[in-house]
């Protein structure tokens, strides 16, 4: 016999609240934890440009983390992301040398169309995006390597002005770490502030409650993968701006699971509808941290793994939303 | 002669049992008691008390005051297992079986301190297990095949399963049973009310019953003793041979029985119709479907399982394609029917599986309440929380909706409560035209029924057409302006209740 409990447990209220405030202080406590950890152990890491090189390693990793969030927020998952990134940059070394500076504009745009075409497929034929970007994975991966004839694609003309994207910076802190922050604070806004945004999470929390709420599910599906694809072009354009080439094998090619791992580290709850995209910065931030501190730490390179494995697991195990996903996928 | 006086001992004995939340007194000191081998009625309004009176019954509930005896014992349940362990057992409206199980395995779920033997190191016992259920089968005069699965099984059948089930916990281990069937029959057809009535005069020989139900006539039937309640009283404890009918309902109600009919409105026929549907037709659901719902009027769609009602309704909104015919919003034809569609069309549905369809669980109530109409607290695609706030806020206090915190998750509140605010939801549209309730009282206390209730009538009468699937067919007769019967998804009658007063006994030779 089911007794349908009719009141709230006195003290729940309590228990909730405190963990809802773990919640959204969780990931910032873990790495500010984690770099405290690493500044006492190894005092010459702040002095030898460390935290330069941590936020430029997080900048790529934190842009592709935020369009994983957004689709990971709607019950869904982007596999495709990073090879975009990759293809944006190997697009755009070639275009600027060309087209001159009117190509960051006309990538993203393209990069937003690789995106809104995976989200239509997923939307409309409803095939799981898990198989989709799975495919369109490789698809966008042999593009790449076509189209760069399986080389590196150098910039050589107009690219001054977003190289200084990353040779400019505040406190050691490059411009293309404060394009993240600024994507992360205009995808916080959206999901809180605005319609679609709360219909997004909405998805992700109850899809057939969402379609009887009269939301239109599949066009905001196609707009997540469409700002998935985005956010991907802008971290190919950090790469640019980092290396000065795009190649299929060098920086920025194995973006993909820093990308989930930033995102979950961040709180992002895999099976949807839990999201913060200002957590998600300090989740790329943790997640860029763990291999650059363990080496500076004197880990040997053999257990490097080891450690951002672990790291991760535990900082997800302790940053976890519990309460509104018991089902665990 | 009573039967009281066969047997000294009661199988259960109230005295002076009292239970208040907060300011209101929902049972107000009520004592009776029940012989082995009696089938008593319980009757009373929606909110009289009943609910509260069999949830201290179950242990669900703990009376402020007043004692409880079972075969002359004094007990206290602290919780539901006590109650089943002094031997007392329910059988919901709803049923809760599980239906992939055996019989056997459905009544050994629940059968207390008896699982001990039903498994060993929490491995199955089978031999034990379908033992166990044939005796308690045979105890209660079944003769229902242990190893059946459950969905293979009729609806009365699993109602037996359910009231063995129910009965299983101490099978006459001390003293008798009492066995508390609630509203068992709204949702069965008329044959198969007659089989269970059937079934129920046997469980005399089990032990007592407590029969609850809205249906006086069923009760007159089946019971030798009734017992009504109002306003948290009892009023009444009377043996059904010297009461009538009628008499019934004036101690239920407190006064005669209404001319219902003078309420009713009668239809402007030049009028457009709010909703008009014109032979609906969707292949193996529905077919040539056709009526109309004026502005402030209120059609009931009654029908058995399978009489396409409910898809009908979903196809109405836009969730269930149409394979022909058309539908009309004030004379206005409507294409390509999808759900944001309607719902921009200003049609609401308050889905029937609250928690899937109805509400999304994880948000709290005020983003839940302003989800579909924000209302003023959105600016285009622009949220305004503060307005958000107030909107809800003030939905909260009109429904009385509790706890009253708008920032909870809705999926921590209870039914009611939930169900308040789906309605809510809907009605925070001021352009609302057609409201479609797919059994929106379904799993209800009394409180949050009647708060629902009170919200469709007044939509109604601001101007929303309403199609309502009631739960009961008295429900439908009581809410309705209009009575649509459905059998194999064709309309089989329609009652202007203005003019006509079918009874409920009407409407069931035309569902079945």
């Amino acid at each position: 016999m089911t007794a349908e409990i009719n009141v709230v447990p006195a003290g729940g209220n309590l228990k909730v609240k405190l963990a809802k405030a773990w919640q959204s202080v969780g990931p910032l406590v873990v790495f500010l934890t984690m770099f405290a950890l690493v500044a006492i152990l190894t005092p010459t890491f702040l002095g030898n440009g460390g935290v330069t090189i941590v936020a430029s390693s997080a900048a790529s990793v934190l842009l592709v983390a935020l369009g994983q969030s957004l689709v990971l927020n709607i019950g869904s998952i982007d596999l495709s992301n990073a090879s975009i990134t990759i293809l944006g940059a190997i697009l755009l070394a070639m275009t600027l040398n060309s087209v001159g500076a009117i190509a960051p504009l006309f990538i993203l745009i393209v990069v937003s169309i690789f995106g809104a075409i995976n989200g239509l497929i997923i939307a409309f034929t409803q095939v799981p995006s898990f198989a989709l970007t799975l495919g369109t994975f490789g698809i966008f991966q042999s593009a790449a390597l076509v189209v760069s004839g399986a080389t590196t694609v150098y910039v050589k003309e107009n690219g001054d002005a977003i190289k200084a994207l990353y040779q400019s910076g505040i406190g050691g802190i490059p411009m293309t770490f404060a394009l993240g922050v600024i994507a992360a604070l205009v995808a916080w806004w959206f999901l809180r502030f605005t319609r679609p945004g709360l219909a997004m999470t909405a998805i992700g929390k109850n899809e057939s409650g969402a379609i009887f709420s009269g939301i239109k599910t599949r066009w905001l599906k196609v707009l997540a993968f469409t700002m998935s694809g985005f956010l991907s072009g802008l971290a190919g354009l950090t790469i640019i701006a980092q290396a000065g080439s795009a190649s299929p094998m060098g920086l920025g090619s194995d973006l993909l699971l820093p990308g989930i791992a930033a995102a979950i580290v961040g709180g992002t709850s895999i099976s949807g509808g839990v999201t913060n995209p200002l957590n998600v910065v300090f989740g790329a931030l943790s997640v860029a941290l763990v291999p650059i501190a363990s080496a500076a730490v004197g880990v040997p390179s053999q257990a490097q793994s080891l450690v951002y494995g672990l790291v991760i697991i535990v900082t997800v195990a302790l940053t976890l939303s519990r309460s509104s996903n018991s089902i665990v996928k | 002669m009573t039967p009281s006086t066969k047997s000294g001992v009661p199988v259960i004995a109230l005295t002076n049992i009292e239970k208040s939340f907060g300011s209101n007194k929902a049972v107000k000191g009520i004592s009776f008691s029940i012989n082995p081998g009696e089938v008593v009625g319980l009757i009373g309004e929606n909110g009289a008390g009943k609910s509260t009176l069999l949830k201290i019954l179950t242990g669900m509930y703990q009376p402020d005051a007043g004692s409880i005896e079972v075969n002359g014992k004094v007990v206290k349940f602290k919780n539901p297992r006590d109650s089943i362990s002094a031997g007392i057992g329910v059988v919901h409206q709803e049923q809760s079986l599980f239906t992939n199980l055996t019989v056997a395995e459905n009544i050994a779920m629940n059968s207390g301190k008896g699982s001990s033997a039903s498994t060993k190191f929490g491995i199955y016992r089978w031999s034990q297990i379908y033992q166990a259920a044939k005796v308690t089968l045979e105890a209660i005069g079944s003769k229902l095949d242990p190893k059946a699965v459950v969905n293979q099984l009729g609806f009365v059948d699993r109602q037996m399963v359910e009231i063995a089930r129910a009965v299983s916990a101490d099978a006459g281990a001390d003293g008798s049973s009492l066995v508390i069937l609630d509203e068992p029959t709204s949702v069965l057809e008329k044959h198969e009310t007659e089989v269970l009535e059937k079934e129920i005069r046997k469980l005399k020989n089990f032990g007592a019953v407590i029969f609850v139900s809205h249906r006086l006539d069923e009760i007159m039937r089946n019971c030798e003793r009734i017992l009504v309640m109002r306003d948290g009283e009892l009023v009444a404890d009377r043996k059904t041979s010297e009461v009538t009918e009628k008499q019934l309902f004036k101690l239920m109600i407190g006064h005669d029985s209404r001319a219902e009919a003078s309420s009713r409105k009668s239809i402007d026929s030049k009028e457009t119709a709010a909703i008009e549907v014109n032979s609906l037709s969707r292949k193996g659901k529905f077919s040539n479907v056709s009526f109309s719902v004026h502005s402030g009027r209120l059609t009931a769609i009654v029908g058995a399982t399978g009489s396409g009602r409910e898809e009908l309704a979903r196809a109405l909104f836009g969730a269930e394609k149409i394979d022909s015919g058309s539908v009309l919003l004030d004379g206005k034809q409507i294409n390509n029917w999808r759900i944001p569609k309607a719902v921009k069309s200003g049609i609401g549905y308050v889905p029937s599986e609250r928690k899937i369809e109805g509400i999304i669980g994880g948000f709290t109530a005020s983003e839940n309440l302003t989800l579909t109409h924000p209302g003023k607290s959105a600016l285009g695609p622009f949220l305004i929380p503060r307005a958000r706030k107030k909107i809800a806020q003030d939905w909260f206090n009109a429904l009385d909706v509790r706890p009253n915190d708008i920032s909870q998750e809705l999926g921590r509140f209870s039914g009611g409560n939930q169900q308040k605010v789906v309605m809510a939801k809907w009605l925070n549209s001021p352009e609302l035209r057609v409201l479609i309730l797919d059994h929106p009282l379904r799993g209800l206390d009394p409180g949050a029924a009647e708060t629902v209730n009170a919200e469709i009538k007044r939509a109604c009468k601001e101007g929303a057409a309403v199609i309502l699937l009631a739960d009961t067919l008295e429900e439908a007769l009581e809410m309705g302006d209009q009575v649509l019967v459905m059998r194999d998804g064709e309309v089989t009658s329609s009652y202007d209740l203005a003019k006509q007063n079918p009874s409920t006994l009407d409407l069931l030779e035309r569902m079945v």
